[in-house]
């Protein structure tokens, strides 16, 4: 058995998968990521990344279709698996109940359907 | 608009990355870089291309570069490989590891001289704290340095710089060698006369008795080589040692030999300086005989010392008289960086061989290394298809260059172990010539890993152009037996054999402007008569009988004359300035070298006589007159030397003037690669340390000694009849140079060997290469001198080129070395041709070897194969 704790950046690049669907490689995943967290971050280390989350059983991927702007090489597309989504939503369970817990902020409302 | 993601980021990328990787990877990479080009510059975003390739550089992406499992197995195979092929062509095996071993050889050689060379005192166990106390003259002529000083200053380090000092020994500036009587039995030892803390200073490793035995100075320390010499199984510590027979010592301590490598290596005892100087605290500040050694305390350091002392003589000299410096040289320098120009440490004349040497050593093992790349590239033809076929059955490139680097390797481990055993069974050969004792470094783990490393450097770069060459035939191409080497390789070849026969030519030219030097030294005339010379060292028991002793040598008829000097023939000590022409403002600035002669000086070294008169005992008080050589005459500047009046500063034979009387020929008595000193006679008629015999030449030496041993031994019988002939102690002279010359002899014929066993090999190749071509003109008439023409035209042309290369170089590097001799040859065209023809014509039957043998052979053979 692998270890499946989340990281950090390894919850957020699971995230990004799941909000860009079917365009979910790399270097979309990179791009998402700066513009979303404003921070920038290679290709490398995204890929390395998505690599360890496949390896975690997370994620899973496929070769997509050839494109031009490519040299026509084809890409690899992200999708997240059930135990990915089982596994960011326990991290979200567990930072909302650790958030509600904090007397500061317990009368915040998060603004998060569930 | 054509613009790419830069092609070497590219091209690394594939490189380092795995290849399931590749194409998603590229295609992100390349879909970034256009989106960059977009909203940045080409250059921004080139330089982000970059910078995503290094970001790929993760465990996760690098593909696997080694094949653990496999390795052993190829590995071993490999070696088996290697093996046949060293067997299948033994002639070729035997000149690739056999070159390369020679070029090993002549570098392990020179290393280990090199090591001997920088470990000189290393022995001493406060290596790092052991100075000379050195001497500076500043004059407005510039800075000298001297290590002569007088006895005061050894007496004032002490008094008043005690505290920078753990001990300070002073000696003599010039050591003898002196007589040793042991049981009535006479030695000529090397020692030194020493203050008492000297065992000290060296640390000298007692053997018997205590360092503090040289308090006392009727003691003597000996060396261990000394005393299992003299006195065998005895205990030596308690004997009697009577220097010059006059002084009885007693032996108080045995010590370590010093290694030959060290500054006192030759010393055979110490003794207590206070025996000659007659008190332990010589107070002058006049006389500079001695030479001050210490030891600093731990926490001193040597440039503060050095700095303390500096003014140590200034409150003892005139105030108008030129200034005396004084500083502390470390022992580190005092074999390899004594050597000072105004005042500076400059590059010595030791330290340019070392570093010529090392030179030549780098040459030679690089030619060796040529050779070997050149022999194994010139392999292709039977060695492409092996690589086709490895090709075919799935090596990777790696593989094939894992083959071709271990068998690179075999062989320098091969030449490695040939080469030590070469260097264990000439060591001392090596060591006479070289005139050292260097000991081979078994116990040196440091020799070991050098020689490891660099056999390991050899091997890597020996072995990698062949391997990577040989390696990138196309599979196919190999396999249908189309090789063919391009243009480029087989330049770079011809490239490599012009540079190795360009340096053997140079060093070829080079041994003989050497040994023309030499001789051209030796040829020079001298001024006296070297030959039936006999020269010997006066004692005391000797000068009471000279008269006597003359009288009964001429007697037998077998001496011609007998002279006495206070300096030896051939040596030029004794020098002194201060002269002046009566008249003149300025004293000479000329050093002359001034000795003492007795009146037959002239006609026992039968010196030539140019004008006026020799000395003579029938004329009555001489004492005033002088003989002057015609290099002094030049030095004053004199139209007519007889009869010239010369003014002295210092007294000479209780006077101040004096009346030249003749002029002689000048005398070589210092280096024979010198200029002459100039040199000024005066007579004497006391006792005087040097004797000189003239032999009668009508009667051969061997008859003569024994005549004269008998005579000794009747008028002086307890002086040694110790003598030695004046044209061997010339001869010695040269020794350093011919020392060279033997090296450089050696060198440069390994050097043109090597090269040899090289083209020997590579004109095999090319012959087999080209034996169909050969059958096919000789059916169709071809003769056997237009083949050999056809066949040898190649090298011979290469070699002219190298031959163009070295002159240039050669003249240069010969002009440099000679500038080092102010009597020296010019060199001839001819020195040239002899180099260039020589080398030509070893170069040409060389190759002549293979290309006559296949010129000869019947074409038949060689059509009908396959």
């Amino acid at each position: 058995m692998k270890e499946t704790k989340l990281g950090d950046f390894e919850e957020t690049l699971l995230l990004i998968v799941g909000i860009l669907g079917e365009e979910a490689y790399a270097f979309k995943i990179a791009e998402e990521f700066e513009n979303q967290l404003e921070r920038s971050v290679s290709i490398g280390a995204v890929h390395s990344t998505l690599n360890r989350l496949g390896e975690k059983g997370f994620l899973t991927s496929e070769m997509g279709e050839p494109t031009a702007e490519r040299g026509g090489r084809r890409k690899r597309i992200y999708e997240i698996t059930g135990a990915g989504e089982r596994a960011l939503k326990n991290s979200r369970d567990i930072k909302l109940s650790l958030w509600s817990q904090f007397p500061a902020f317990s009368d915040l409302k998060f603004n998060i359907g569930s | 608009m054509s613009t790419q993601p830069p092609k070497y980021a590219v091209r690394f990328l594939s490189f380092f990355l795995k290849q399931e990787l590749q194409e998603e990877v590229l295609g992100d990479l390349e879909e970034a870089f256009y989106f960059n080009i977009q909203k940045k510059s080409k250059n921004r975003a080139k330089l982000l291309y970059w910078y995503q390739v290094f970001n790929y550089l993760r465990p996760f992406a690098i593909r696997n570069f080694s094949t653990p499992n496999m390795y052993p197995v190829m590995f071993s195979h490999n070696l088996k490989i290697s093996y046949r092929t060293l067997l299948k062509n033994k002639t070729f095996s035997l000149i690739n590891i056999g070159g390369l071993a020679l070029g090993m050889t002549v570098a392990i050689f020179i290393a280990l001289w090199i090591y001997d060379e920088y470990s000189y005192n290393t022995n001493h166990e406060h290596y790092d704290r052991i100075v000379q106390v050195m001497r500076k003259d500043i004059s407005p002529d510039g800075i000298r340095v001297n290590s002569s000083l007088t006895g005061g200053v050894g007496v004032e380090l002490e008094e008043t710089y005690g505290h920078y000092f753990e001990h300070i020994a002073m000696t003599f500036f010039r050591p003898e060698t002196e007589l040793l009587v042991v049981k009535e039995e006479p030695y000529r030892e090397m020692g030194y006369f020493f203050q008492k803390d000297i065992p000290h200073i060296l640390s000298l490793e007692m053997k018997q008795g205590t360092r503090e035995a040289l308090e006392n100075p009727a003691n003597i320390l000996v060396s261990d080589r000394f005393a299992q010499k003299v006195f065998g199984k005895e205990n030596p510590i308690g004997k009697t040692v009577s220097i010059n027979g006059t002084t009885d010592l007693i032996v108080q301590g045995v010590f370590e030999d010093l290694p030959e490598n060290s500054t006192f290596g030759d010393a055979n005892f110490f003794a207590s300086m206070a025996l000659i100087y007659n008190e332990n605290n010589p107070y002058t500040w006049n006389n500079y005989n001695m030479k001050a050694f210490a030891k600093l305390k731990e926490e001193v350091s040597i440039s503060d010392a050095s700095l303390a002392i500096k003014e140590l003589m200034k409150p003892y000299r005139d105030v108008e008289d030129d200034p005396r410096e004084l500083f502390l040289l470390p022992m580190k320098d005092w074999h390899l960086n004594s050597t000072f120009e105004d005042g500076v440490q400059v590059t010595s004349k030791k330290v340019q061989f070392i570093r010529l040497y090392g030179l030549i050593g780098v040459f030679i093992l690089f030619i060796a290394c040529i050779n070997f790349m050149n022999l194994n590239t010139s392999q292709f033809q039977s060695r492409g298809k092996e690589v086709g076929v490895r090709k075919a059955i799935g090596s990777a490139r790696g593989e094939v260059i894992n083959q071709f680097m271990t068998e690179a390797f075999l062989y320098t481990f091969g030449a490695l172990i040939i080469s030590l055993s070469l260097v264990y069974l000439f060591l001392p050969t090596f060591n006479t010539v070289a005139a050292k004792e260097i000991m081979f470094q078994w116990a040196n783990p440091l020799f070991w890993l050098v020689s490891l490393g660099f056999s390991l450097t050899v091997g890597l770069i020996a072995g990698s152009y062949p391997a990577i060459f040989l390696s990138s035939f196309n599979p196919i191409q190999a396999l249908k037996g189309r090789l063919r080497q391009g243009k480029k390789s087989e330049r770079f070849r011809q490239g490599l054999v012009v540079l190795q026969f360009a340096i053997s030519i140079v060093m070829i030219i080079g041994t003989i402007t050497i040994h023309q030097q030499i001789q051209h030294a030796k040829n020079r005339p001298i001024g006296y008569e070297k030959e039936g010379l006999i020269t010997m060292t006066g004692s005391r028991t000797l000068y009471q009988s000279l008269d006597v002793l003359r009288s009964e040598l001429k007697n037998t008829g077998v001496v011609q004359e007998m002279a006495l000097a206070n300096y030896p023939l051939t040596t030029t000590l004794g020098n002194n300035d201060g002269f002046k022409l009566p008249g003149a403002s300025s004293e000479l600035t000329t050093s002359f070298n001034t000795i003492f002669v007795s009146p037959e000086y002239g006609k026992t070294t039968q010196w030539e006589l140019t004008t006026g008169r020799d000395f003579s005992r029938e004329l009555g008080d001489e004492s005033a007159n002088i003989i002057i050589s015609e290099s002094a005459v030049e030095a004053m500047g004199l139209e007519n030397p007889i009869g010239q009046e010369i003014e002295a500063k210092y007294e000479f034979n209780g006077h101040n003037r004096f009346t030249i009387i003749g002029v002689v020929r000048d005398m070589i008595k210092g280096s024979p690669f010198d200029e002459p000193k100039p040199l000024m006679l005066f007579p004497a008629e006391f006792p005087m340390r040097y004797l000189f015999i003239r032999v009668n030449p009508n009667i051969p030496l061997g008859n003569a000694i024994p005549e004269i041993r008998e005579i000794f031994s009747k008028v002086a019988p307890e002086h040694p009849f110790e003598y030695a002939f004046a044209d061997n102690q010339y001869l010695t002279k040269f020794k350093a140079e011919e020392q060279t010359g033997v090296l450089a002899t050696i060198f440069s014929g390994l050097a043109i060997l090597i090269s040899c066993l090289g083209l020997f090999g590579l004109s095999a190749f090319m012959v087999t290469q080209r034996v169909k071509e050969i059958g096919i003109r000789k059916v169709l008439g071809a003769s056997v001198t237009n083949l050999w023409a056809l066949l040898s035209k190649d090298f011979g042309l290469l070699v002219l080129l190298a031959c163009i290369i070295s002159i240039p170089i050669a003249s240069y590097a010969m002009n440099t070395w000679l500038q080092d001799f102010e009597y020296r040859i010019q060199i001839y065209w001819w020195i040239y041709g002899i180099g260039i023809i020589s080398c030509f014509l070893v170069t040409m039957l060389t190759v002549s070897y293979h290309s006559i043998k296949a010129s000869l052979a019947n074409p038949v053979n060689s059509l009908k194969t396959e």
